[in-house]
């Protein structure tokens, strides 16, 4: 992993279209500005992750399971 | 169309009922073809059925069935990418997993397609604070 160091209010460019500026440093937290083309989406890693790992676990689902379907509320 | 499925077995499938998903969902970039088929009868489960891969299969929810108040927003570029000026437009599934204790919806990471073209991305609902996990509750 390349490293470096930035203080606030400066930035790194990725591939030439991709630019992230610390924006404020605060005890433990940063805030970070990225300007990216609209087609690079930007998520936290954190949520990604989590959403990766559900997807995961919902890949297992086996016929016997749709026995275990709650019905759905009834609407008024 | 027939196609394979491990869970289903051979299903007859009307194209219509396909929908793509280009960048495919997390963590399966390259499932991007599913059928769309009912589970049950009131339209609220459906089967999500890869169409390349017989042995790949989610059994997903309409979230409004057990969760009337979520709101799913989607960003600008979401909206742009898929077309969707309208919520009307839009048809959005959470993808279920069974645990031994419960049945749960992951509504931090809905399905949302539109409706007209069939096409559809996993979007990634950041600044909520929807969780992955969410059990259904049966009435």
């Amino acid at each position: 992993m390349l490293v470096l160091s930035r203080r606030s209010n400066e930035s790194i460019v990725i591939g030439g279209e991709i630019t992230v500026t610390v924006l404020e440093i605060r005890g433990d937290q940063v805030r970070l500005g990225i300007d990216a083309p609209r087609s690079v989406t930007v998520h936290r890693e954190e949520v990604h992750a989590e959403i990766q790992r559900a997807n995961q676990s919902a890949a297992e689902v086996r016929s016997a399971d749709l026995g275990r379907l709650p019905r759905a509320p009834a609407r008024d | 169309m027939l196609i394979e499925s491990e869970r289903l077995g051979a299903v007859e499938v009307d194209e219509t009922k396909i929908l793509t998903f280009p960048e495919g969902l997390l963590g399966f970039p390259a499932d991007q073809r599913f059928a769309l088929v009912d589970a049950g009868d009131d339209g609220t489960y459906f089967w999500l059925q890869s169409i390349d891969d017989a042995h790949l299969a989610f059994l997903a929810a309409v979230p409004w069935a057990f969760f009337p108040d979520y709101e799913p927003e989607l960003s600008q570029a979401d909206q742009d990418d898929l077309a969707i000026t309208d919520p009307s437009q839009a048809l959005v599934f959470c993808l279920l997993t069974f645990t031994e204790e419960a049945v749960t919806a992951n509504l931090l990471g809905p399905l949302v397609v539109n409706a007209a073209t069939r096409i559809g991305r996993q979007i990634v609902l950041d600044d909520s604070n929807y969780s992955a996990r969410v059990p259904l509750a049966g009435g």
